[in-house]
Order: C-alpha cells, then sequence, then structure tokens
C-alpha cells in the first residue's frame, strides 16, 4: 500500500504471504527500485489506469525493468486508488510463484475493495488533520487565555472549549447551561450581562462587552467577551424559489432512508442579492456512538459552467436560425413559383373583370366569378406567406403536439417549385395511423427539408435514370415515428457515412455545409436519431426516428 | 391595338392554354374570351397532344416548368411532328438561357408571369400575324 506523504510516495503497509500464513508490517519507507517495478509504478501514477501484468517473465512493456527482471515475478498488478479523479495512493500486488492469477473476477473484488480503501483513507485522513486542527487550537487558546463558547438561543445548548472551561473554573465533564454561566457572574454584573444577552438575541446583533466573574474561592476575574451572531438560515432560504420544492423533497426522502445520495443543480441567493448556480451532491452520514448522523453536502460553484452553457444554447439557437435563413434563399425558386401563380390569376381575373364591367352591356356574372377567383387566389399567397414566416422567425424551441404527416406535406408543398425545375418525381407514402410526436414544428420541417433539397441535389447531374424522390412516414414499434427520405442520386460511399454529417462539409460550391450537422443536433434534441443509408439500387436514403412519447421534454 | 371587334377574322379561333396551375387554368381562358377567342386549357403537355383539339389550335400558351414533359419539350415535339402552332410561353422563371432556347426553337413569344392583359393581346397580335 503506497500512499502520497508530501512530495514523495511512500510504501505505508506490507503484507506478505505464505504457505501458513499472512505477514503484516508497517514499512512507512520510501518507494525503491527493490520494492516494487518502478515503472510499473510510475506508469499507473501518471495514467491513473490499472497495470495489469499476467506474466512477468515473458514479454511485457515492461520487461526492461530491473525488478522485473530480478525478482522473478509472474503476475503483477498495479491498481491506482481514486476518488473521482484524484490519485490517493496505489496498491500493488504480486506473485512470484504462478502467472495469470489476477483473473477478471479477482480484479474485480480489487478494485471494489480499493475504491473503498481510497474512501477510508480519505476519512482518516481528514480526521487525523481535524484531530490536528484541534489540538492546535486548544494550545493557542490556552497561550491567549482565551476561550470560546456557542450558544443556542432558541434550544439553550451551550458549547465550551477546554479554556472556557479552565476560566471558569467548572469542571471538564460538565455540560455548560445558561445557569451555570450566571452561578459564575458576579451578582453586580448579572442585570447588565443579561440585558445585553437579551438585546443580541433578539436584534440578532454581535455581543461586545465586559464584566466580572465570581468564582467559588471568591477571586474576581474581568472578561471581555465578544461574539458574532450566527442567523440559522436554513438552507432552504439560500435556496431560489424554483428548486426548494425538490430539494425538500429530496432531503426529505434522504431523512426517511428512502435515498442514499442525491445530486441536484440550484441557484443560491448571496447576501448581496446575486444569484449563484451551484452542484450539490447531498449525502446521509449515518451515525455513530460518539457523534450523531448528519447530511453532508459538498457543494461545487458551477456558475461559469452554467454561463457556458447557456451561451452554447444561445449560439445554437442561432445557427439553426441562419440555417433556416439559408435553406430558404436555396427555396427561392419555389417562394417565386408559388407566389407567382396566384398572382398571376390575381391579374389576370381582374383583367378580365374589368373588361366585362366595361362591355356593352356589362357581364356582370362573369364579373363575380372573377372576382370570386381572385378571393381564392388572394388566400393561396397568404397561405405560402403563412408558411413561410414561421420559418423565418427566430423563436426558442416549442414543445407542441406536431403531426409529421402534415407538416411533410406543408413541406412538400413549400418545395413544389425547385422539384418541378429539377424534373423530380415525388412519391409519398405516408402510414395512416402516424402518431403525434413532441416537438418544435418548424426545427422539424426545418429538418424534412433540408433533406429533401439534399436529395434534390443528389439527383442534379442524374440524366441516365429518372429523378425519383420517395418520402415516407411510418410508425414503429417502440412507440416512434420515422420519416425516410430517398433518392435516386449519386449516393454515397457506406465508410464515408460520418463525413456527410460533419459541419461545414460540403460539395456543393456555394453549400454552408450546415444543413445535415444542424438537422442531427435538431432530432438529437427530440430525443431522436438521423442516420443515412445507401440504397440497394442508386442514391441514399436518409431517416430519422422520435419517440412519440407524450411525456417527452424537448 | 386591336380590340375584339376589329379583329373578326381571328374571332372565335382557338386558343389552347396549357399550365399545371390551377389558377392559369382558370383565369386565362376566361380572358381570352373576352379577347373574343374560343379557349381550352389543359393540365400538361402530354394531355394537350392526347386530345383531338390539336389540330384546331391557331395558338398556344405554353407553361414551361410542369412535371413530365416541359413546356420547351412539347415545343420540339410538335415541330419534329411538322405542327405549326405558333406558341407564346409564360412562366415565373427568369431565366435567360431558357428564353434564348425558347426563340432558337421558334417561340412566337415569351411572357413573365405575372403578365398584364395588355401585354398578353400584343403577344396574341404578333403570334397570330395580325398587325
Amino acid at each position: 500500500m503506497i500512499l502520497p506523504r508530501g512530495d514523495e510516495y511512500r510504501i505505508e503497509a506490507e503484507a506478505t504471504t505464505s504457505s501458513s500464513e499472512v505477514k503484516v508490517e508497517l514499512r512507512q519507507t520510501s518507494v525503491t527500485a527493490a520494492d516494487l517495478p518502478e515503472s510499473v509504478f510510475r506508469y499507473a501514477l501518471r495514467t491513473k489506469e490499472c497495470v495489469l501484468i499476467h506474466d512477468a517473465s515473458g514479454q511485457s512493456s515492461f520487461s526492461a525493468d530491473e525488478y522485473v527482471r530480478e525478482h522473478h515475478a509472474r503476475s503483477v498488478l498495479c491498481l491506482p486508488l481514486l476518488k473521482q479523479t484524484r490519485l490517493l495512493g496505489v496498491l500493488y500486488l504480486e506473485n512470484n510463484l504462478t502467472p495469470h492469477v489476477f483473473i477478471p473476477a479477482r480484479i474485480a473484488v480489487l478494485k471494489l475493495l480499493a475504491s473503498q480503501a481510497a474512501i477510508s483513507l480519505e476519512n482518516a485522513r481528514f480526521y487525523r488533520d481535524a484531530q490536528q486542527m484541534e489540538a492546535y487550537l486548544k494550545a493557542a487558546q490556552t497561550l491567549s487565555h482565551t476561550g470560546s463558547f456557542g450558544w443556542r438561543p432558541a434550544t439553550g445548548e451551550i458549547v465550551w472549549s477546554e479554556e472556557t472551561y479552565q476560566i471558569t473554573g467548572y469542571d471538564r465533564g460538565t455540560k455548560p447551561t445558561l445557569e451555570l454561566v450566571f452561578q459564575r457572574i458576579h451578582p453586580e454584573d448579572t442585570v447588565f450581562v443579561q440585558e445585553a444577552l437579551d438585546r443580541g438575541t433578539l436584534n440578532g446583533t454581535d455581543l461586545d462587552f465586559e464584566h466580572r466573574l465570581l468564582l467559588p474561592d471568591g477571586s474576581v476575574k474581568c472578561v471581555h467577551i465578544v461574539a458574532h451572531a450566527v442567523r440559522d438560515e436554513s438552507f432552504l432560504e439560500l435556496t431560489h424559489e424554483d428548486y426548494r420544492a425538490s430539494n425538500w423533497e429530496f432531503s426529505t426522502e434522504l431523512l426517511e432512508g428512502k435515498r442514499k445520495q442525491f445530486q441536484i443543480e440550484k441557484q443560491y441567493w448571496r447576501k448581496d442579492g446575486s444569484s449563484i448556480w451551484v452542484s450539490n451532491n447531498v449525502s446521509l452520514v449515518p451515525g455513530t456512538k460518539s457523534m450523531p448522523r448528519f447530511i453532508m453536502a459538498l457543494s461545487e460553484d458551477i456558475t461559469e459552467r452554467k454561463r457556458a452553457q447557456d451561451a452554447l444554447h444561445h449560439a445554437q439557437m442561432e445557427l439553426a436560425h441562419a440555417t433556416r435563413i439559408a435553406t430558404i434563399g436555396q427555396l427561392s425558386a419555389s417562394i417565386a413559383h408559388e407566389l407567382n401563380q396566384p398572382l398571376t390569376g390575381i391579374i389576370t381575373n381582374c383583367s378580365t373583370c374589368l373588361r366585362m364591367l366595361t362591355g356593352d352591356p356589362p357581364n356582370l356574372d362573369g364579373a363575380r366569378e372573377t372576382v370570386r377567383r381572385t378571393m381564392r387566389d388572394a388566400n393561396r399567397a397568404s397561405e405560402v406567406i403563412t408558411r413561410l414566416r414561421a420559418l423565418f422567425s427566430k423563436r426558442e424551441a416549442t414543445a407542441e403536439s406536431v403531426d409529421l404527416n402534415e407538416s411533410t406535406r406543408e413541406v412538400i408543398a413549400l418545395s413544389l417549385g425547385e422539384l418541378q425545375k429539377g424534373q423530380v418525381i415525388v412519391r409519398t407514402e405516408f402510414a395512416d395511423d402516424l402518431p403525434l410526436v413532441t416537438g418544435d414544428r418548424v426545427q422539424l420541417q426545418q429538418v424534412v427539408l433540408n433533406l429533401l433539397l439534399n436529395a434534390l441535389d443528389a439527383m442534379n447531374n442524374v440524366n441516365d435514370r429518372p429523378r425519383e424522390l420517395v418520402i415516407r412516414t411510418e410508425r414503429w414499434k417502440g412507440e416512434c415515428v420515422c420519416v425516410s427520405v430517398r433518392d435516386s442520386g449519386v449516393g454515397f460511399e457506406p465508410h464515408a457515412v460520418d463525413k456527410l454529417f460533419e459541419a461545414f462539409y460540403t460539395t456543393k460550391h456555394d453549400g454552408m455545409g450546415m444543413g445535415l450537422s444542424v438537422s442531427r443536433s435538431i432530432i438529437e434534441s427530440h430525443h431522436g436519431r438521423l442516420w443515412a443509408t445507401p440504397n440497394d439500387g442508386p442514391g441514399a436514403t436518409l431517416s430519422f426516428s422520435i419517440p412519440c412519447r407524450t411525456d417527452t421534454k424537448v | 391595338m386591336k380590340s375584339c371587334q376589329e379583329r373578326s377574322a381571328v374571332e372565335r379561333s382557338l386558343v389552347a392554354v396549357v399550365d399545371d396551375d390551377e389558377s392559369v387554368r382558370e383565369s386565362l381562358p376566361a380572358l381570352l374570351r373576352v379577347f373574343g377567342f374560343a379557349a381550352h386549357a389543359f393540365s400538361s403537355a402530354e394531355e394537350f397532344l392526347a386530345s383531338d383539339r390539336l389540330g384546331e389550335t391557331r395558338c398556344l400558351i405554353l407553361d414551361i416548368a410542369m412535371p413530365g414533359m416541359t413546356g420547351l419539350d412539347l415545343q420540339r415535339q410538335l415541330r419534329i411532328h411538322g405542327h405549326t402552332i405558333p406558341i407564346i410561353f409564360i412562366t415565373a422563371q427568369r431565366d435567360e438561357a431558357v428564353r434564348a432556347r425558347a426563340f432558337e426553337q421558334g417561340a412566337a413569344g415569351f411572357l413573365l408571369k405575372p403578365f398584364s392583359d395588355t401585354a398578353l393581346l400584343a403577344a396574341l397580335n404578333t403570334a397570330l400575324g395580325v398587325r
């Protein structure tokens, strides 16, 4: 067992087994090359990884080590003792009779023991440090004739340090009470002291006054009382309102034994009114004979991390927005097409209307018909604008019920111009019983649009076969919905599939290369998957699946 | 600009409209009838070719971007089969290459959507050789 001592490592204890007994020796000497293979030890220290040599007499990365050569070690195991990522010590095991003794099952047991040992070592160190602190404090108080006390007015509990017993002349074993305190106060000062204490407890203010003590042997001591008032804050009062309920629930469960420990991320209010983010690891430490059980909370200030996370989230929203805008730019042919048709209809119908009204005689019935057609065309144009506006808006992701069949139809409608221009035959295979998913409709439409436009690009230069696009929606068991876009384009190499989803990867000269990468993030934020498969024939199929549980949160 | 009355020679000539868009198919024939033409609309080039109105069509108003056979394809097809129907193209696409090709292949007119009724009438007059 090797532990750090200051700058170096020391072998604290060594256990040796022979046929009849196990001998444990407290060594407490520095680690040398004569004790163990230093290369193995250094390696374990550096990498914090377990080093296992099945047979040191054979070839291994450590065969050149002096110790290995001279001591004929067979099985070697060097196990770092880690508390989270901190190295607390190293356990070195060696068997120089048999190789391969450290089988996985034994290593598993050793690792478990090692982690327990690490915790115990830490606790022992804390305890020893605490004892040392106490000893120093006691010595300091004795030297300066200062005694300290703690007093909880609400319950009357009082705690005295060693020196305070000394000053008040009570036996070390006596339990301090307010009554005992007043027994020592000089009769002429009792009223004054009582008033001072009352003032302090009422206002929660510090104490700072002098009074006299009258001891049983008649001697008088003059003492100066300085005390700091501590407002008994419940941790809940410090906690941000939003987290109090869950925090309380977890704490209660901890005390009732329903939980061993919990972790919570929450905000604390600071005295100056600002707030910080913390990550708390809270556990219940069982009581011992000398100490009642208590709750221990390890609190880590994660304000910076939270800030970075928020900044990242914001950047992601901006990126999603930017790619949406860029995608809409690619839709220019579609937009022009979608709007031009109804506009042409409107202008033609109105021209017809005017001519009909100025005819001799005026053709009122005909004119009425033209007006009706104009109305209908105007509404068509308005619908296109509405669909586009949703895509243009910069917005936070929302969680709503989305019908992927409907949403996909809308996207196809928006892209009709592109599809026609690209001479593409579109086929849809929508499942009838497609369940709703919970998510952000606009973001999901952005993904479908991206897949569609990518498919279009893939078929851009295809002239020897029909350009076919098949869009399919299906319900999968395991409660999820799958949408796939299949093209008959250039396809991709199976081994290059990961590259497709890389940010900034594009084969288009004016492409941003963000489409598939952003689409994947969007799908993943919906707890789904996006993947690509080459077809049996030409082209590729891009698919995504999203769970349709209604309790999914985006 | 000739009005309906002055154009008695070409009155009731059949103008065919081929466009996959419903708005155009419903609005354009009405305007053509006000101009004094007979009009019939088709939703695709294939439908027009398969119809029995091909022979009597005096002028063709043709959309370019259509699924299946495009307007330019139809123009080529008609030439190959010796039809000399004047064609006025209507399209939303502002593509110079497409426009050039249309005229190379003998188009009588090329209008960008949305077009005014006067522009259409002028194109019709040019196509039908009426000055």
